[in-house]
C-alpha cells in the first residue's frame, strides 16, 4: 500500500481538473455563471485544502502546461486584433493609453498614500493596468458575443497588456539593476527583450501559414499547425528568457495580418484548449494562500475599485468621438476588469530572478482572487448588457 | 385588412432596395452589429435610408425615387461610401453577396422587433436560413392595371435579371454548383414563386386577394414573397429575384435594364402575356440559377431553346433606343461587359480558387463594394 501522501501528489493536479471541470459544466448549466470563475473557486478551495498535492514550482509541468495554454489563448486573442482599425479610428488606441495611464496613476498614488514602499507601488500600478485576455477570451467566447462593446474589449485588452508587460520589465529591470544600473538601462534592456519576443513571434506567424499554404491544406483548418507554432514559441521564449506573453501575441497578430493566407482555428482549439483553460484557471489560483489574501483584502478591495471605476470612466469617456453610445463605452470600460491570469503568470516568470512578489504583496494576492472569480462575471454582465449576447430564445 | 388602392405613380420612375452584409473582420463570418452601425449613422445625415433587416448581420439601404441611371448610380455611391466609412470606424466588414458563403444559420441572431419575432417563430429555421441579400428594384405604374401587365410580360425576362446578378455560389461553406443558391431559401416559403395570373387590378383585388386573405392564410401583400410583385402603397412593381451585386455600379445597371424593359414592353409591341406563359417559367428560373449566363432557356411562346447568354445580349440590344431615351446607355453597357466577363458568382470562384478558402472570397467581397 503506497504512501497517501505520495498519492495525493501524483493525483493532485489530474483531479483537481476534473473536479474544477465538472463543477464548472453543472454550475455554468443551472446559473450560467462563466464557467473560468467556477474552476477559481473550486481550484482555490483545493489548493488551500491540500496544499502539497497542488504544489508547483517554475520548472514543474503544470507550470509549462499552464504557460501553453496561456500561449494558445494569446494566439487566438491576436487573431483577432485589427491593427488597421487602431489606425483608421485612433479613438480607440488613445482612449487604451489613457486607461492605462489613469490606471496607472491612480494605483500607485493609493498604494504609496497606504505606505508601501515606491517600488512595490510601481509594480502594483503596472500589473493594475493589465486586464487578463485569458478572462476575456473565454467569457467572450462562452457568451458568443458580437458587436462593439466585444470588438472594443479585445483591442483595449491588447494595448494594456502589451504597456503592462512593457512597464513592469522597466520596473523589474530598475529593480535588478538598482545597485548596478540606472533607469536608462532598465528601459533599454526591456525594450530590447519586448523586440526580441515580438520579431519571434512575427517570423513565426509569416511562416506558420506559408508552411500551411505550401501544403494546399488551406481549405482545412490549421489548428495543428498554429498550436504546434505555440508550442514551439512558448518553449523559446523560455530558452531565450524573453517574454512568451508579447512573443505569442504577436504570433497570432502576424498570422492574422501577413495574408500569406486565410486560415481557420476551431475556437478555443477545441477540446484540448478547452482541457487546457481548466487547469490554467486552477493554477492562477492555486499559487496564492489564504492567509495572504486576508492579509491584504482591506488595500486589495480599495485598489480593485479605483481600477475599476477609472477604467469605465477613462474608456466611456471617449465612447462619442469613438463612434458609439455613452453607454457601450462605460460597458466597454467595465468589460475590463479581470486581471488574474496574466499577473500570475507574469509573476511566475520572474520568480526565479529572485523576485517573490506574490509573497511581498498581500494586496495583489486578495486582487488576484477577487478578479479571478468576479471579473469574469463583470465581464459578462457587461456583454449582457450592451445586448451583444445571443437571447435564450435564439440558442 | 382589404388590399389597398392601388396608388398611380410616375411610370418608369424606379428605385432600388439593397441587402447588405456586415461582416467581422477578425473571422470574416457574419457579425451581430447592425444595432452598433445604425447607432453611428444615425448621427449624421445619410444620403438615402437605412434600415434593420431580419438578423443583426444586414442591413438594408434603399435609393431615392430615380428617372435615370446617373442620379441613381451618384446616390448608391454616395450611400456606399458613408457606408464604408462607418464601417471601419467600427471595424466591421461591408459587402455584397446573395448569401454568406460559410455562415452557420443556426448561429444567426434575431433582430428584436415584434414582426421578425412572429416571422421566426411562424418559420423557425426557414427564417435563419433565410439569411440571405438580395436586391430589390422598384418600377413605378400608372394603374395597377399596367403593374399587372408589366408583371407578366416580364416574366419571360426574369432568368436574365438572376442570372446577371447571381452573386451567391457558396452555402454553408460549399460549392453549391449553382450561380444563385439564394433563391433556393426563397422557394422554400410556401408563399414564393409567380404571382397568380390576373391581369386586371380590379379581379386580382376582388377575386385573388379577398379570397386569399378570407382563407386566413395571408393577411398583406407582405406575406406574399413573388418574384416580382405589385406594391399597391408605392404604386409599383417590385422585382425580387437579384442577388445583391457585389457592387453598387452593377446593382444601378439592373435597375435601369428593368427601367428600358418596362419602357420598351409599354409600347405594347411584343404579343401579351398569357397563363401559358408559366409553362416554362419554373425551368427556366432553374436554368438561371444553375447555370447563370451558360444556362438554356425556353422561349415561352416559340418553345425555342436559347442560350441565355445570349437572349441578355439580344435584348440588350433591342433595348439600345429605349437605353438612350432614359439616359441608361451606360448602365445597359455595364451588363454587355457582364455577359463577356462573367457573374459575381463566377468572380467569388475565381477568388476561391485563387486564395485557397472561403474567408478569402469573403475579403475579396468586402474589397470589390468598397472599390466599385
Amino acid at each position: 500500500m503506497p504512501d497517501i501522501q505520495v498519492v495525493l501528489t501524483e493525483l493532485g493536479w489530474p483531479l483537481a481538473v476534473a473536479l474544477a471541470w465538472l463543477s464548472g459544466e453543472f454550475i455554468h448549466r443551472w446559473t450560467r455563471l462563466p464557467r473560468i470563475s467556477v474552476y477559481g473557486v473550486v481550484g482555490f478551495g483545493l489548493s488551500q485544502a491540500f496544499p502539497d498535492a497542488l504544489s508547483s514550482g517554475p520548472t514543474s509541468t503544470v507550470t509549462v502546461l499552464a504557460n501553453l495554454a496561456f500561449g494558445l489563448i494569446l494566439f487566438e486573442f491576436g487573431y483577432r486584433i485589427n491593427l488597421r482599425w487602431l489606425r483608421i479610428n485612433p479613438w480607440i488606441a488613445v482612449s487604451g493609453l489613457a486607461e492605462s495611464a489613469a490606471t496607472f496613476g491612480v494605483v500607485y498614488l493609493i498604494s504609496h498614500l497606504s505606505g508601501m514602499p515606491s517600488l512595490t507601488s510601481l509594480l502594483l500600478a503596472s500589473l493594475a493596468m493589465s486586464t487578463s485576455p485569458a478572462g476575456v477570451l473565454r467569457v467572450i467566447n462562452e457568451e458568443d458575443s458580437s458587436g462593439q462593446v466585444t470588438e472594443r474589449v479585445l483591442h483595449l485588452v491588447a494595448i494594456n497588456c502589451v504597456l503592462a508587460v512593457f512597464t513592469f520589465k522597466v520596473v523589474v529591470g530598475f529593480w535588478v539593476f538598482q545597485t548596478s544600473g540606472s533607469l536608462t538601462q532598465a528601459i533599454s534592456h526591456s525594450l530590447i527583450e519586448l523586440a526580441v519576443s515580438a520579431a519571434m513571434g512575427a517570423v513565426l506567424g509569416m511562416l506558420v501559414p506559408a508552411v500551411l499554404r505550401r501544403m494546399g491544406k488551406l481549405a482545412q483548418d490549421g489548428t495543428i499547425a498554429f498550436a504546434l507554432g505555440v508550442i514551439l514559441l512558448v518553449a523559446m521564449a523560455r530558452a531565450f528568457d524573453v517574454s512568451p506573453v508579447l512573443a505569442t501575441l504577436t504570433f497570432g497578430l502576424a498570422a492574422r495580418h501577413s495574408r500569406v493566407a486565410f486560415s481557420r482555428t476551431e475556437r478555443n482549439f477545441g477540446g484540448i484548449g478547452e482541457l487546457m483553460t481548466v487547469l490554467l484557471f486552477v493554477f492562477a489560483v492555486s499559487t496564492l494562500e489564504w492567509e495572504r489574501v486576508v492579509d491584504g483584502l482591506g488595500l486589495g478591495m480599495l485598489l480593485l475599485l479605483a481600477r475599476f471605476v477609472v477604467k469605465a470612466v477613462a474608456v466611456g469617456a471617449f465612447a462619442h468621438v469613438g463612434g458609439i453610445s455613452w453607454r457601450k463605452g462605460l460597458l466597454t470600460g467595465v468589460a475590463l476588469a479581470p486581471m488574474s491570469v496574466f499577473v500570475t503568470l507574469l509573476l511566475e516568470q520572474t520568480k526565479y530572478m529572485g523576485i517573490v512578489l506574490v509573497d511581498e504583496l498581500a494586496a495583489l494576492a486578495a486582487m488576484t482572487l477577487v478578479l479571478e472569480v468576479f471579473g469574469p462575471i463583470i465581464t459578462q454582465r457587461a456583454l449582457v448588457w450592451a445586448n451583444e449576447t445571443p437571447n435564450k430564445e435564439d440558442r | 385588412m382589404p388590399l389597398e388602392e392601388f396608388k398611380s405613380s410616375k411610370p418608369l420612375t424606379m428605385g432600388v432596395e439593397l441587402e447588405l452584409q456586415l461582416v467581422s473582420l477578425s473571422d470574416y463570418d457574419l457579425t451581430a452589429s447592425s444595432p452598433d452601425l445604425l447607432h453611428l449613422l444615425n448621427r449624421k445625415p445619410f444620403p438615402g435610408n437605412v434600415t434593420p433587416e431580419i438578423t443583426e448581420s444586414m442591413i438594408e439601404i434603399n435609393s431615392d425615387v430615380h428617372t435615370n441611371h446617373a442620379e441613381l448610380l451618384a446616390q448608391l455611391q454616395l450611400t456606399r461610401d458613408v457606408l464604408v466609412q462607418a464601417g471601419e470606424q467600427l471595424n466591421i466588414g461591408i459587402c455584397g453577396g446573395g448569401t454568406h458563403p460559410f455562415q452557420k444559420w443556426s448561429e444567426r441572431r434575431i433582430f428584436s422587433k415584434p414582426r421578425f419575432k412572429e416571422v421566426s417563430e411562424l418559420y423557425g429555421y426557414l427564417a435563419k436560413q433565410f439569411t440571405i441579400f438580395g436586391q430589390h428594384v422598384h418600377i413605378g405604374c400608372e394603374s395597377g392595371d399596367d403593374a399587372l401587365f408589366l408583371l407578366h410580360s416580364l416574366s419571360r425576362y426574369v432568368p436574365h435579371f438572376i442570372a446577371l446578378s447571381s452573386s451567391s455560389p457558396y452555402v454553408q461553406g460549399n460549392d453549391t454548383l449553382f450561380n444563385s443558391a439564394r433563391l433556393n431559401s426563397v422557394f422554400a416559403f410556401p408563399m414564393s414563386g409567380r404571382a397568380p395570373f390576373t391581369q386586371s387590378w380590379s379581379t386580382f383585388e376582388h377575386e385573388y386577394f379577398a379570397k386569399m386573405e378570407h382563407t386566413g392564410v395571408i393577411k398583406s401583400m407582405k406575406d406574399f414573397y413573388w418574384d416580382i410583385r405589385p406594391k399597391p402603397e408605392f404604386g409599383t412593381i417590385e422585382l425580387r429575384v437579384c442577388d445583391t451585386p457585389l457592387t453598387v455600379e452593377r446593382a444601378a445597371a439592373l435597375a435601369v435594364y428593368l427601367q428600358s424593359l418596362c419602357r420598351y414592353l409599354l409600347e405594347r409591341k411584343e404579343e401579351p402575356p398569357v397563363e401559358d406563359d408559366y409553362l416554362v417559367y419554373n425551368y427556366n428560373r432553374f436554368q438561371a440559377c444553375r447555370f447563370g449566363l451558360d444556362g438554356t432557356v425556353v422561349h415561352p411562346k416559340t418553345y425555342e431553346s436559347l442560350s441565355l447568354r445570349e437572349d441578355i445580349l439580344t435584348t440588350l440590344r433591342k433595348m439600345e433606343p429605349h437605353g438612350a431615351a432614359l439616359g441608361a446607355t451606360a448602365g445597359l453597357q455595364h451588363l454587355v461587359q457582364v455577359t463577356h466577363e462573367g457573374s459575381d458568382a463566377h468572380y467569388l470562384r475565381q477568388q476561391f480558387d485563387r486564395s485557397g478558402s472561403a474567408e478569402g472570397m469573403v475579403d475579396a467581397a468586402i474589397q470589390r463594394f468598397r472599390e466599385g
